[in-house]
């Protein structure tokens, strides 16, 4: 019985030394579309490469990127919600914010498109449109980047969404687009989630192309004033590489599916 | 159905070419939970010898909260936990927060509650005459615990292996004071999760057969534990 | 004659009931005592309290008349006295290994403990039976491994509870040969019991518990009528010709 009881032991510390880090890595919070994405599957060993430093990813949705930020559980922030983001700052929570890069929304939705928006440029036109034909519409519903942007675009078309059509779903992006495909119903989405599901789902880019569907990305470190033992140097090496000439290249040139997804915006000459 | 086959073929070859990745998933799911369950079960036990053969007066009231906690969900242990553990959190200072030990005790205190009922209804079924047999044969109260204990030794083993089999699979608390990072706090059940939402279903259902198989093996032998036990006495 | 046990100033009690009212009890070593009493006198209660299984309510009880704390007290009588359950528990092991308990316990070196082991089985017959899981055994066969697993440890005092309460008469007759077999001069042996033929045959002495009190009776006799003589009484413990030769 002894002996078996420390076989066991032994596993289990086995096992645990092998999983141990060595030095303390920078923690980023950053969405679950950018993860997805596999962009940082690119970013981050390049940047390993030029500074030595590990990056744990904590992937969530943004408001939750953004919570972990202000409780000083990360170091930094790669997020995409530019009002949540003001407000985070003005909460004091960040300091240095940059801006990296862009991607863009799209609206999908079924071939048939009852609601006939397809081909247009105009995304507050598409969801009064949606609206009035009661097309069923999946939201993110989750307080993420991709949901503020939808909100933001429902209010500017002066319409509160609700009723059976409108279908909130608190899930993350690829979730909701296999939703919407199930549903034959329309959602908007970020072009990176999209190329990775495009072929899952039976459902087409109907919408693109508007300024409002804009997705621009900033990097933010935690505030060290406000949580002093935050891994700052970390952070600032990260959000310097980034907007670094090599790490603007490295977002300029990663393809999904052959589609050129991020557009880097931190230097403007290339 | 043509996808579930195609994932699954997929999934056996990933599985059995050792893909590195998917084996330091499955090593990340058993360092945390072995080291859980290995915390919690002499603990565990000891409160169950106590409960069943000492009179105060919480008793009843223990065991009211015992059973309650059985049904606690692992996201709500997970919540509590990432409260405490964050920087801006009492217990902040530790560091603890998207770490392995983070995770283990999380899963402790799902297992904990398991453990502790099932081993004092093994210990309760037992005689009471054991207890007193081995003392008047002159064992040490202590060795005496043990000689107890070891009468009901395959409802005990029962009862690890539940709490096992709970937080092996459990997703809400490791989701949340883990992390699910790549390489370090993904686990099998977060990676599950991870890969499904991704519609990345190879992946999901390599993991899912692993977790299937353990399951599945831990309740042969929780069966056969329990007929035995049940043909001993 | 020297006293195997001499505890003092015992009570128990249950709620309203007093189980036990200032008992005092002498045990001798070599011999044979009965302790009678109607169900639910308190026997066991009384036996459990000797062998420092069981609390009784005064904490100074007096062990050779001197006061003690019950915690000292436990100890002591748990190493000297081995109490035997009415139905006696096996331990999920074989019948060597039941019988090697305690010895294990006091950390015998194996040889030595198995030597004894063997002893004790040969006494009482069960040598044949000795890697048998103790549960497939038979009623009276546990008792015997319960015996042997006792008598083992060489105690001063061995209770016995209520030990041919289910029996047969032949299996009776077989255990209190057994008994005879065991008994030795520093072994004192109290059992408790129903049996009338028992109590009449068996005993050097013969107690009786009735109403929280325990008294002695005179030997031989079927009807416990309560005699005078109080069983702390040193006189009444001395050694008396007319038992010589009885078993």
């Amino acid at each position: 019985m002894r002996k078996f009881v420390t076989l066991l032991l032994g596993i289990a510390l086995a096992l645990s030394v092998s999983a141990a880090d060595a030095a303390t890595p920078l923690r980023l919070a950053t969405t679950t579309s950018t993860d997805n994405s596999g962009l940082l599957d690119v970013l981050l060993p390049q940047f390993k490469k030029a500074t030595g430093i590990s990056v744990h990813v904590i992937a969530v949705g943004t408001g939750k990127a953004l919570r972990l930020g202000a409780n000083g559980d990360v170091d930094v922030l790669l997020v995409h919600a530019p009002p949540a983001e003001m407000k985070y700052m003005h909460g004091g929570n960040g300091v240095n914010r940059r801006k990296v890069m862009y991607n863009d929304f799209v609206i999908v939705g079924p071939a048939s498109d009852p609601a006939g928006i397809k081909g247009g440029k105009d995304a507050v036109k598409a969801f009064e449109a949606i609206a009035k034909h009661q097309a069923t519409f999946v939201s993110r519903g989750d307080d993420s980047g991709t949901n503020k942007k939808e909100l933001i675009l429902w209010r500017d078309a002066h319409i509160k969404p609700q009723g059976k059509w409108y279908r909130a779903a608190g899930q993350g992006m690829g979730k909701v687009l296999q939703i919407a495909g199930e549903l034959h119903a329309y959602t908007l989405t970020d072009r990176g989630t999209w190329l990775a599901y495009q072929d899952k789902v039976p459902l087409k880019i109907l919408v693109q192309g508007d300024d409002r569907l804009f997705n621009p990305y900033h990097v933010i470190a935690v505030n060290p004033n406000k949580y002093p033992d935050v891994d700052y140097t970390g952070a600032m090496q990260f959000i310097a590489w980034l907007t670094s000439v090599p790490g603007q290249h490295a977002i300029r040139d990663y393809r999904l599916h052959g589609k050129q997804l991020f557009h880097p915006t931190a230097i403007t000459k290339h | 159905m043509d996808e579930l086959w195609h994932a699954s073929y997929r999934a056996m070859v990933l599985l059995f070419s050792g893909n590195p990745g998917l084996w330091e998933i499955i090593g990340i799911s058993f360092a945390v939970s072995l080291k859980a369950i290995v915390i919690a079960t002499p603990a565990a036990f000891a409160a169950a010898f106590v409960l069943a053969y000492t009179r105060f007066r919480g008793r009843g009231l223990v065991m009211s909260v015992m059973n309650t906690a059985l049904s606690l969900p692992a996201v709500v242990v997970g919540l509590t936990l990432y409260l405490l553990l964050s920087r801006s959190g009492p217990l902040g200072d530790l560091r603890l927060l998207f770490t392995q030990t983070a995770m283990t005790v999380g899963q402790v205190i799902l297992a904990f509650p398991l453990v502790f009922v099932m081993s004092h209804s093994a210990i309760q079924a037992g005689q009471r005459s054991a207890w007193e047999t081995a003392l008047t044969l002159g064992a040490s109260p202590p060795r005496a615990v043990l000689t107890v204990l070891y009468e009901v030794r395959f409802g005990l083993i029962a009862a690890v292996i539940a709490g096992f089999g709970r937080i092996v699979a459990e997703v809400g608390s490791s989701m949340m004071v883990g992390g699910n990072i790549a390489h370090f706090t993904r686990n099998i059940p977060t990676a599950i999760a991870l890969e499904t939402s991704k519609g990345e279903f190879a992946q999901g259902i390599a993991l899912g057969f692993v977790l299937l198989v353990l399951a599945f093996g831990l309740n042969i032998v929780l069966t056969v534990m329990q007929r035995r036990g049940g043909i001993a006495s | 004659m020297n006293a195997a046990l001499r505890l003092t100033d015992i009570h128990k009690h249950f709620g309203e009931r007093r189980i036990l009212d200032d008992v005092a009890i002498a045990l001798e070593s070599g011999q044979c005592h009965v302790l009678s009493g109607r169900n639910g006198a308190g026997k066991t209660t009384l036996m459990k309290i000797l062998a420092g299984l069981e609390r009784p309510d005064s904490t100074q009880v007096k062990l050779d008349g001197v006061a003690r704390p019950w915690r000292q007290l436990r100890h002591t009588l748990r190493r000297d006295v081995v109490y035997l359950h009415q139905y006696a528990y096996m331990f999920d092991a074989s019948v060597e290994d039941n019988v090697g308990y305690g010895l294990r316990a006091a950390r015998l070196p194996a040889g030595e403990r198995r030597a004894r082991v063997a002893e004790a089985l040969e006494r009482v017959d069960l040598t044949h039976l000795a890697g048998a899981n103790a549960r497939t055994l038979s009623g009276g066969e546990r008792q015997r491994v319960a015996l042997a697993r006792a008598w083992v440890l060489r105690p001063r005092v061995m209770l016995l509870d209520e030990p041919t309460a289910n029996m047969d008469r032949e299996s009776r007759e077989q255990t209190w040969f057994l008994l005879r077999r065991l008994r030795g001069d520093q072994l004192c042996v109290v059992v408790a019991t129903h049996d009338t033929q028992a109590i009449a045959t068996l005993p050097d002495v013969h107690l009786h518990l009735e109403e929280g009190k325990l008294r002695r009776q005179p030997a031989g006799a079927h009807d416990p009528a309560p005699s005078p003589v109080s069983a702390a009484h040193p006189a009444a413990t001395a050694h008396d010709p007319r038992r010589e030769g009885r078993m």
